[in-house]
């Protein structure tokens, strides 16, 4: 177990050190400075403004720089946010996505999971049939109609729930954007758990729990279940990375200040060190989750072997 | 995606008829008396507010901000235009170059005096190159500023002086109508030293920003909300009605939906598309004014087929229908430009004679213009236009182009770009038509008319006239404030008679203000101080 986890760990360097260069070759290689605007400044502050950044340095030194920093773990200033770190802002921004994709990923595996395992157990039928339509709606529609609906209905109709803004985490904020993220997944989890579901049912092994007499749900919860969820941890892995980097639609709509949109305005604004910061935290997330992916797996099936 | 959205809220909530919202003016009772809670929750671009620093600031939202914490030598009065701040009284010498401002007694929000030595600390400050200040050139009528900011003299050789506490002394290479309007922006506020020696970039931070306005930082979420409180050691403290003021960083289309959901009361912007439909549900509510800053586009007179063919600039700006474009495409928001400068208080832009000509008229002389130009349905002008990414642009140019088309026979090719890649292929003067907005820095032709000095450095369109330039000399040397319009006038006149660029719009200020909501005024900066505003007694039914 210990060499599995050293090893995922040195393999996961330089998958990040490939991540780092690609976003910073990619960037540099854009048109458009991260300081070009309206106005164009007098020679003098433009040097000035390039000494800060060291953007006046040859690319390979500034890529060492960059690296360097990085190893300390210092993602550098922000271009754009010209008080703030890198670090600031995903040290801000992320436990907001942190707490709403918590929220969000808790909601979709308890109700997705229970109304896929629901539909497994009477396939045809009514409790099938209207969870799955409702579902494959709910995976149809994006995010940016169903945001501005539920504050449609919550907060402008009903005025239960605030229509936005993030204070200090109370659970009123935290409402809203979560069911909004929640709901696409909650249906593709739903769709996934049934499928995986119904498959298992028609295994040998359950049919021989059936033939030992044991009832519906004793053979869902006893022998169904486990195997049910490995199709469901592939797909955590990565909807994880992405529920908990904050959705940018989601934090648009209810102005959540996550990191998400810094990623749009980053890109937009050349801002290097903040897109570079975000796109290694991307990264390094997907790491993560594939990494619970796979101990995950482990556990969930006996013939997966960790230290192979 | 985003820009989706506002289409869509608009449809989701006609479908859903809403009458029983805290925005729309039947459920909305306001009373005459002041309200118990004076909080107010104001609505300002997202992604803008990038700093705090007097200094460096360059966004709209952090202005906003900045004017409520810091104060110049002058602060806007509740019309916006220049009133005593920081100086009670000042005069001039009789050349108009050298300024002496008076101080009144008064506290930073730490308790310390303000002293004038921390205007000159602020000034040179911003113009150090070492700051990397985009405004470094703004106080370029200050003696020697553009020395010290090219790095040719050091920043204590700057025009501004302080013989003692209370007095601050001004000296200006030319007589400067404009600077008390100057002496309201950031980049001239006073700055605290101690707090920015000893914090470096973090000075701006809540904890350590020391400050001279009417309210306190209490909270800065980077990109998200600032939060301010009353300063009980401001001079006019007495006269601030409202306890907090909350900024909220959002889309234009959100700020709309939180408008209606009665959490804000003051947005900076809605969409022109919803403009009728906001009308008929918040009626006054609604509120767009005159705005200090022209729609232009702009023209390479260095390249073919602009350079040396005024014949077809005439041709091109001639055939446009400005009425047409405001009426169906800004949706009468914005008000349609013939000449770079916007209306201003005290001076007539001059208007080209050819613009009070009927639709068909004018037309026919673009035609004829164009045909000198050496131009026909045989061998029509093919040329390409640019505009950075923005619907609003998109719907513009497309009808620019249109109308071109259909009137002309000119096959104009459109093309967004990013942003940044515009204006960098602009500053390179490598686009032939080019989208180009410009907001005036203070209420003067000037702001809008250097754009076409000869070398100026924003000078994207290439456009070089003695004449002109000989006029603007004069201008800035001129004495005698009527004399002085005049001779922009006259400057105006003849960028005007050589199509040096093409104007479309004037822009308008658009915001939704609750009715309860008192103590603004349009005005055409757009810029509206939290100190005068105050909360009336309301219900939301």
């Amino acid at each position: 177990m210990a060499r599995f986890l050293l090893r995922r760990l040195l393999s996961a360097l330089p998958t990040l050190l490939v991540i780092a260069t690609l976003a910073f070759a990619l960037l540099h290689l854009t048109p458009g400075g991260p300081f070009d605007s309206d106005r164009t400044l007098v020679a003098q502050i433009q040097r000035a403004i390039e000494a800060r950044y060291h953007l006046d340095e040859p690319v390979w030194r500034q890529y060492l720089r960059y690296l360097n920093d990085l190893a300390h773990g210092d993602l550098g200033p922000s271009f754009t946010y010209r008080d703030t770190s890198v670090n600031q802002i995903i040290a801000q921004g992320l436990p907001i996505d942190l707490a709403i994709g918590g929220c969000a990923i808790g909601f979709a595996l308890l109700v997705g999971g229970a109304i896929g395992l629901g539909a497994a157990s009477r396939p045809g039928s009514l409790r099938d049939r209207l969870p799955m339509t409702l579902a494959m709606i709910g995976i149809s529609v994006p995010s940016f109609v169903i945001a501005p609906l539920l504050i449609l209905i919550f907060a402008m109709r009903l005025h239960w729930l605030p229509s936005g803004d993030w204070v200090g985490g109370s659970w009123r904020h935290l409402l809203l954007p979560s069911l909004a993220l929640a709901l696409p997944y909650t249906a593709f989890i739903a769709r996934i758990v049934r499928a995986s579901a119904l498959d298992v049912m028609g295994n040998a092994h359950i049919r021989t729990a059936r033939a030992k007499g044991l009832g519906d749900t004793a053979v869902l919860l006893r022998h169904a279940l486990r195997p049910t969820l490995m199709p469901l941890v592939s797909y955590l892995g990565p909807a994880l990375a992405s529920v908990l980097t904050g959705s940018i639609v989601i934090e648009q709509v209810f102005g959540l200040p996550g990191v998400g949109r810094f990623f749009i305005g980053g890109a937009l604004n050349r801002d290097y060190t903040l897109v570079m910061g975000l796109t290694l935290l991307y990264g390094a997330l997907i790491i993560v989750g594939n990494f619970v992916v796979d101990l995950c797996y482990a556990w969930l099936d006996p013939r997966v072997r960790l230290n192979r | 995606m985003a820009l989706a959205l506002p289409a869509l809220f608009a449809m989701f909530l006609s479908a859903c008829e809403l009458h029983n919202n805290g925005g729309s003016i039947a459920s909305l009772r306001v009373g005459a008396q002041l309200a118990a809670q004076q909080e107010l929750v104001r609505g300002v671009d997202a992604g803008a507010m990038r700093s705090l620093d007097p200094s460096i600031s360059t966004d709209i939202p952090a202005e906003r901000v900045l004017d409520d914490i810091f104060e110049g030598l002058t602060r806007l009065d509740q019309s916006g235009q220049p009133a005593p701040g920081l100086a009670t009284h000042w005069e001039t010498s009789s050349d108009g170059r050298t300024w002496t401002f008076h101080l009144r007694e008064a506290r930073w929000s730490n308790g310390e005096p303000i002293r004038a030595g921390d205007f000159v600390y602020a000034w040179r400050r911003t113009v150090d190159p070492h700051t990397a200040s985009d405004y470094g050139q703004a106080l370029s009528a200050v003696s020697n500023a553009i020395d010290v900011n090219e790095g040719r003299a050091a920043p204590d050789t700057l025009g501004i002086e302080a013989p003692d506490e209370h007095t601050v002394v001004v000296h200006l290479n030319a007589p400067t109508p404009y600077l008390l309007s100057l002496m309201s922006k950031a980049y001239t506020y006073p700055q605290y030293r101690p707090e920015i020696e000893a914090f470096g970039n973090r000075w701006t931070d809540p904890g350590h920003i020391v400050g001279n306005g009417a309210f306190l930082l209490r909270e800065h979420v980077i990109g998200g909300r600032v939060t301010l409180t009353r300063n009980p050691q401001y001079w006019d403290a007495a006269s601030v009605r409202l306890q907090k003021v909350t900024y909220l960083p959002l889309d234009r289309a959100v700020q709309t939906d939180r408008f209606f959901a009665g959490d804000l009361a003051f947005t900076d912007s809605f969409s022109a598309e919803q403009t009728a439909w906001l009308r008929s549900r918040l009626g006054s509510q609604v509120v767009s004014a005159p705005y200090l800053g022209n729609f232009v586009l702009g023209v390479n007179v260095l390249h073919p087929p602009f350079a040396g063919n005024r014949e077809l600039r005439l041709a091109l700006t001639m055939a446009l229908d400005r009425e047409t474009l405001v009426r169906y495409v800004r949706q009468g928001l914005y008000q349609p430009a013939w000449t770079p400068t916007p209306p201003l208080p005290g001076y007539r832009a001059p208007v080209p004679e050819w613009a009070s000509l009927a639709q068909a008229q004018r037309l026919a002389r673009a035609r004829h213009h164009y045909q000198l130009a050496g131009y026909s349905a045989q061998h029509p002008l093919e040329v390409e236009l640019y505009y950075p990414t923005d619907t609003d642009n998109r719907r513009t140019y497309e009808a620019v182009a249109a109308m071109w088309r259909s009137n002309l026979g000119a096959l104009v090719h459109t093309f967004n770009e990013e942003f940044r890649v515009q204006v960098n292929e602009r500053h390179l003067k490598k686009l032939p038509l080019f989208h180009y907005a410009w907001i005036g820095d203070y209420p003067d032709p000037y702001t809008f008319l250097q754009l076409f000095r000869t070398g100026f450095g924003y000078n994207d369109g290439g456009y070089s006239n003695p004449a002109y330039d000989r006029l603007l000399e004069r201008a800035d040397v001129e004495s005698d404030a009527a004399t002085r319009l005049a001779l922009l006038a006259e400057a105006e006149t003849l960028l005007n008679d050589d199509a040096a660029c093409i104007p479309i719009y004037y822009y308008a200020s658009r915001h939704l203000i609750k009715a309860y909501v008192k103590g603004w005024t349009s005005n055409i900066q757009d810029r509206n101080l939290s100190q005068y505003m105050y909360i009336l007694e309301h219900q939301v039914r």
